[in-house]
């Protein structure tokens, strides 16, 4: 992982939009024409990429919230954004 | 019922200021009389919402022809979907756009008939080319997002690189090259419109170095013609699986060239609740998973993969919704494609290019 990728600030590419999808009650990305159906993880990223927390505070915050340590939650943040950012739904 | 659907097209109308040969709506219209109303527009979405729709598109015919088009996207907006507007951008003005935006509108898709002025107004039947252009900016303005389509086919498909420039000059998000699909008046114009089997090899190979020149700038998105391939496209993902279009008179169809299948009776939103006609009709219910599959669909690996092609398709070109689609290289009718590529391939070398322009319902009904 490189410094760039803790320092950088995620928020949701125009026009996506996140919402609770009320029949699974799971976070969904909607944006044009697409549909994508996110896991719990992804859903709690992305509810803290306001376009002000970088990569670091939004692993930070996830940490102190599900009281989760170390490495293997960086490595899942950085593995979500990065799967996000590759289908443009993310940008930094 | 294990399925629900995701996407709802509603076709708000057939009227239509473009005569494109190419359009898929059924050759028999709707006159505006038969349309359904506001209010029962704005229940049909608010249903949808509730059964797990998340998105909306608004189509027809041109949907900027009905004055309540706004209040439809307020609609579907306070019912939590996203909204898409599918539409030839005539009569998309800057106060109208502003409306639009107003109402909570999220995205728009802009078709083009072709790069070149002249060429993109025969194909539409209407001097429309110019207007599209300055509509397409006027969206890019309002930081709405902005796709276009080319629907391709042989009066257009040489142009497929061109085509491409002028998405890119327009800053368009996103791109559909999307191929003609032969039903409706497209199924009327198949000699005339389908390109030959050399130009859907060109026209593959520019898609997909344009595709990799632009990643990450626009998306682009082009697939190979089920008629030049040897499996069927897997319409819609399964039939009564993931989609529903409501039609300008309120049926309720699982695809939206489902018309084109005389067997099938339509329940009408009218008469229904949108939840009864997905999990309980019998139109829904026919073609629903593997169980209905003839040989050699019902042994195939690929069944749920491709759930054996388009029962339109398969209506259309074998009188039975229930055959494999003849695309599929392993139908029994496979040689009908054949057929039909062979006959385009020679009305290519005649240079012919008359086409029955579509027609508008006002004209014929009012």
């Amino acid at each position: 992982m490189s410094a760039r990728s803790l320092t950088s600030v995620p928020t949701l590419a125009a026009r996506v939009r996140l919402q609770i999808d009320r029949v699974t009650g799971k976070p969904v990305l909607l944006y044009p024409e697409g549909v994508l159906e996110l896991n719990e993880t992804a859903g709690e990223v992305l509810k803290l990429c306001d376009g002000q927390r970088t990569v670091a505070k939004i692993i930070a915050a996830l940490a102190a919230e599900f009281e989760a340590t170390g490495d293997e939650l960086t490595t899942d943040v950085l593995a979500c954004l990065a799967e996000l950012r590759g289908r443009n739904l993310v940008t930094t | 019922m294990s399925h629900r659907p995701y996407g709802l097209l509603a076709e708000l109308t057939h009227r239509c200021p473009l005569h494109c040969p190419y359009c898929s709506n059924p050759t028999q219209l709707s006159a505006r009389e038969s349309e359904l109303g506001t209010a029962e527009w704005q229940r049909v979405l608010h249903e949808a919402a509730e059964l797990g729709v998340l998105q909306a598109g608004f189509s027809g015919g041109e949907p900027l022809i009905r004055d309540d088009l706004a209040e439809l996207v307020r609609a579907a907006r306070g019912a939590g979907l996203y909204t898409n507007l599918i539409t030839s951008a005539l009569g998309l003005t800057p106060a109208r756009i502003r409306e639009l935006r107003e109402a909570g509108l999220e995205s728009v898709q802009i078709s083009l008939q072709a790069d070149e002025p002249s060429l993109a107004d025969r194909i539409a039947g209407a001097k429309a080319h110019a207007q599209k252009l300055e509509a397409a900016r006027l969206v890019r303005e309002s930081g709405l997002a902005l796709s276009l389509n080319f629907v391709l086919h042989r009066l257009n498909i040489a142009r497929l690189e061109s085509m491409i420039s002028l998405a890119e000059e327009l800053g368009a998000e996103r791109v559909e090259l999307a191929q003609t699909q032969w039903y409706g008046w497209a199924f009327l114009n198949r000699e005339t419109l389908m390109p030959t089997r050399a130009q859907i090899t060109e026209a593959a190979r520019i898609a997909s170095a344009a595709k990799a020149r632009l990643a990450g700038r626009m998306e682009i998105f082009y697939v190979l013609p089920d008629y030049f391939g040897d499996r069927p496209k897997p319409c819609l993902h399964g039939w009564g699986r993931r989609f529903l279009t409501v039609n300008p008179t309120g049926e309720v169809l699982p695809c939206p060239t489902a018309r084109a299948i005389p067997a099938l009776r339509f329940e009408n939103v009218r008469e229904r609740p949108l939840r009864w006609i997905w999990d309980e009709s019998e139109s829904f219910n026919r073609f629903r998973g593997t169980e209905w599959m003839p040989e050699p669909c019902q042994s195939c690996e690929l069944r749920e993969i491709d759930f054996g092609g388009c029962r339109c398709q398969a209506a259309l070109l074998t009188g039975d919704p229930a055959s494999t689609d003849p695309t599929c290289s392993l139908s029994p009718h496979h040689h009908l494609i054949g057929e039909a590529t062979a006959a385009a391939e020679k009305v290519a070398t005649e240079a012919r290019d008359g086409f029955v322009p579509r027609r508008n319902p006002s004209a014929i009904n009012e």
